[in-house]
């Protein structure tokens, strides 16, 4: 603003006086504390929101790992009982063979959250600190962690559906372990996180970084 | 938009703690923080006991899914299974419950429960569908906790902490003694027995039993044992009685126990009781309790002890009093030759004696020494009436020969001896015995095992059951000879004859014979007189019918009736004769022949020969018919005969010996009819008389 010399290669909303609703997208006057249109509090982007991505970011990691330790499902077959946890599951199902099966259970519980964790702290990071990454780029990674971010809770569908349908008394019966608590907090927890971002942070770190 | 204001700057205030921008936010990362160390520590915290068991086989059991119980409630799970170290055992790595833990002392017995059939029953079925589990047992009071344990086979026959008695018991013969048998107490089960183990010598069996409390007070030092596995037979005066204690008892064997005497004293622990043979034998050992006790005495014999055994009883006045310890043979050279004594030594029970309690050998021999100036000898007597075993008797005698207590005798004091009447006892007994096996009783057996054959034989021949068969036969046979249409017609048969001799008599009635012949001999009876000479060949045919007459008397009928009926006579006695009775054989043999002899009568024998009879005798009443018919040609002829010699008849008297004659033999003739007529009355009244003669 203070160097018109040297125009930015864009324009943010700041810039143009605007502010964005982050609740409904309408585009509110620079000084408006309220939104017109949804008459949610309008906050201008602030690196302070960084802290919550980092709280619950780190409420997420820390419930993932019970999630892991834990026993996710408690089987009972015939008064044998048998507990299995995450990946022990998924080194069951591929040992015997189902293969499709044990990638699915492996993507959507290994790959995703801990993907989902390593995005959300590089997009974290990348506000203060030169990114490698473009800005366009940023926002596509971040985009996708927020729309993913719901799909993980696959698993815990999984043994919820499970524990209701297979209580077949003495014959069989499944009950649910800590694991399954602990990793949904831990999606839950991680989508939080995605939501706490402000993306507009991304345009101003780059902003920044013309200045 | 606005220019710095430098003054403000100055005055502003040193840089704000990051602390404060802090978001509430952080909250949830620290709540989860805590949370999941909390869990964490308290999963740490609550961890079990990691214990080891070593058990030879692991069989079934699966780390991580095989439990550990205690009273069927879970208290711990299998971690790992693994090997010791020199692979002679599967160490079985558990963790058990952390409040469980303290009680695992040693005494703690660990087993793997799987389905098992025994005598006692099918047990551990439930695991066939879960796996094998792992039980524990241990008592109630928390002691030193172990974490290696050794692996049990099966579940420990006694529970511990579990009140009662261990007591091992001793036998020469441990084929019926097995683990697991019940120790019984009149019949109820108290205890059980442990494994049986043979002794370092190999010499006797010992098991030990342990005996739940409260019935482990009556273990005492008068308790037997006896064995009690199988069943037995005996047979005596009151029958055969078969005992069968239990089931349970026959298979597996048991072992059963009671107090045979009063005042017995309490036993310690590991006490070691003989099992004996039978009830019988364990209430004998009363009388063999303390044998230590005895005090020592030494009887010289001089005569044979032939029979006499060591443990053979030595009796006072007919009591037990001790029992014969040793025997053996000592050289006494007093007098001028060796002699050879046979020194029995005696060991004497004081209490049995009827001394005080806690007598000792001094009074013991203080009482034997009064007692043998008193006439008291010890002499050889016979255990039985047929034993040849012998005890020592202590007896009083009156004559005895002067003899003292030698106290101070080598080894033992000496009690004298006296001679035993054995030899005429024996001698008596021999004499019995000989007369008892001079007594034929092998041909006695022999014959009685020939007559119970022989009545076996009776009873079960084929002969003895047809004897009915054959008496039905012999009635039915009487019946058809009755019922024959032969007897039957013999009736009708003499009432032809009758009717022809009444016919033929009526016949000379009605035929003008009699009235020709009355006119004739009217008017022949004045020829006749002239006819003398010439008539004298008329009594020659009087006599003629007279024999025919009495042919017809004597007809064969009555002795035929006769005959028969002394036959069904002595048919009769034969059938009621003792002798009849007893040989059924024999009188299915006579009742054969009587029968053959009958169905001979009834097929052409005695009815056709009696119709026959009466057949001739009819064809002899026939003729006589035949011949009255011809007396009226005789009387024509003697009409004529009258006729022409008129002249010569008026030179007869009316009183001529022709005409009486004549009258004589009608007389017989009538006679003969009547008797014939009589038979044929009688045989009308009562056919039956012909059969039976009555």
């Amino acid at each position: 603003m203070e160097n018109p010399e040297d125009p930015p290669r864009f324009l943010t909303a700041a810039e143009a006086g605007l502010t964005g609703c982050r609740t409904c997208g309408a585009v509110n006057p620079g000084g408006a504390q309220t939104c017109y249109s949804c008459r949610s509090e309008l906050t201008p982007p602030s690196a302070a929101s960084l802290q919550r991505v980092w709280a619950w970011l780190a409420a997420g990691l820390i419930a993932y790992v019970p999630a892991n330790i834990y026993p996710m499902l408690r089987t009972t077959t015939f008064g044998r009982a048998s507990e299995n946890t995450l990946i022990g599951g998924i080194a069951e199902l591929f040992s015997h063979g189902s293969y499709g099966v044990a990638f699915i259970v492996f993507f959507a519980s290994i790959v995703i959250p801990v993907a989902k964790f390593l995005a959300i702290g590089y997009l974290a990071v990348s506000v203060r600190r030169p990114a490698t990454l473009g800005s366009h780029g940023r926002l596509v990674l971040y985009e996708v962690v927020e729309f993913i971010g719901r799909w993980s809770m696959i698993d815990v569908f999984v043994v919820a559906i499970l524990t209701a349908l297979v209580q077949l008394d003495f014959a069989a019966a499944v009950f649910p372990g800590i694991a399954a608590v602990s990793f949904a907090l831990s999606v839950a927890f991680t989508m939080l996180a995605a939501q706490s971002f402000d993306p507009r942070l991304i345009w101003n770190a780059e902003k920044r970084e013309y200045e | 938009m606005s220019t710095p204001e430098p003054a403000e700057m100055k005055v502003s205030a040193q840089r704000p703690s990051p602390w404060r921008n802090l978001s509430l936010v952080w909250l949830v990362p620290l709540a989860a923080l805590a949370v999941s160390l909390g869990v964490a520590w308290k999963a740490y915290s609550d961890r079990g006991v990691l214990i080891r068991i070593a058990f030879d086989n692991a069989s079934g059991v699966v780390a991580n899914e095989t439990t550990v119980r205690y009273r069927d409630v879970v208290i711990g799970r299998v971690e790992d299974v693994g090997f010791a170290g020199d692979l002679s055992k599967v160490s079985v790595w558990a963790r058990i419950d952390k409040e469980i833990a303290p009680y695992l002392d040693q005494d703690a017995a660990f087993w793997v429960v799987r389905p098992e059939v025994s005598t006692r029953g099918i047990s551990g079925l439930s695991t066939v569908l879960s796996g094998v589990y792992i039980e524990g047992t241990w008592d109630q009071e928390p002691g030193v906790a172990a974490t290696s344990f050794e692996g049990e086979d099966g579940p420990p026959l006694v529970q511990p902490g579990r009140d009662g008695r261990r007591i091992t018991l001793r036998t020469t013969d441990g084929s019926m003694i097995s683990e697991g048998a019940p120790v019984l107490f009149r019949g109820v089960e108290v205890g059980r027995l442990e494994q049986p183990r043979l002794t370092v010598s190999g010499d006797s069996i010992v098991v030990d039993a342990f005996i739940d409390a409260p019935h482990d007070r009556r273990i005492n030092s008068a308790t037997r044992f006896w064995d009690t596995s199988g069943f037995s037979v005996s047979f005596g005066a009151s029958g055969l009685s078969l005992d069968v204690d239990s089931i349970a008892s026959l298979v597996a064997g048991g072992i059963e126990f009671d107090t045979v005497f009063d005042g017995g004293k309490p036993v310690g622990k590991g006490t070691v009781f003989d099992i004996h043979e039978d009830e019988a034998a364990a209430r004998r050992t009363a009388f063999a309790r303390s044998r230590s006790g005895g005090v020592a005495v030494a009887v010289a014999f001089d005569e044979s002890v032939a029979g006499l055994a060591s443990g053979a009883a030595v009796k006072l006045g007919g009591v037990k009093v001790g029992e014969v310890s040793t025997l053996n043979a000592a050289i006494q050279s007093d007098s001028d030759e060796a002699e050879v004594r046979l020194i029995a030594k005696l060991l004497l029970e004081p209490a049995l004696m009827g001394l005080p309690p806690g007598a000792g050998e001094a009074e013991v021999l203080d009482f034997l020494e009064q007692a043998v100036d008193g006439g008291l000898r010890a002499r050889l007597a016979s255990a039985g009436l047929l034993s040849s075993e012998l005890i020592v008797e202590l007896v009083t005698l009156d004559e005895a020969a002067p003899a003292q207590l030698d106290r101070g005798a080598e080894p033992f004091p000496e009690l004298p001896s006296a001679p035993s009447d054995l030899p005429d006892f024996t001698a008596t007994a021999e004499g019995a015995m000989e007369r008892i096996s001079e007594l034929p009783v092998e041909e006695l057996m022999a014959q009685a095992i020939a007559t119970l054959a022989s009545i076996e034989d009776l009873a079960s021949a084929d002969s003895t059951r047809e004897v009915p068969a054959a008496a039905v036969a012999l009635l039915e046979d009487t019946r058809a000879l009755v019922a024959d249409p032969g007897t039957r017609a013999l009736p009708a048969e003499l009432n032809a004859t009758v009717a022809d001799l009444r016919g033929i008599l009526a016949d000379l009635q009605q035929s003008k014979a009699v009235a020709n012949l009355s006119a004739a001999l009217e008017q022949g009876s004045q020829a006749a007189t002239s006819l003398a000479a010439a008539s004298e060949e008329l009594p020659a045919l009087v006599s003629d019918v007279r024999d025919l007459a009495a042919k017809a008397n004597a007809l064969e009928a009555e002795e035929l009736i006769r005959s028969a009926s002394q036959l069904m006579k002595s048919a009769d006695a034969f059938i009621g004769t003792e002798e009849a009775r007893d040989l059924p054989p024999a009188l299915t043999g006579a009742l054969d022949e009587m029968r053959r002899t009958l169905e001979a009568l009834r097929q052409g024998g005695l009815v056709d020969n009696a119709n026959a009879t009466m057949a001739s005798a009819r064809g002899a009443a026939d003729a006589v018919a035949a011949a009255a018919e011809g007396l009226p040609a005789l009387s024509a002829r003697l009409e004529r005969l009258v006729a022409q010699s008129e002249a010569l008849i008026a030179s007869y008297g009316a009183r001529s010996s022709f005409n009486s004659e004549t009258l004589d033999a009608l007389r017989e003739v009538k006679t003969a009819a009547r008797a014939v007529s009589q038979l044929a009355r009688k045989i009308e009244r009562d056919p039956n008389s012909l059969l039976f003669g009555k």
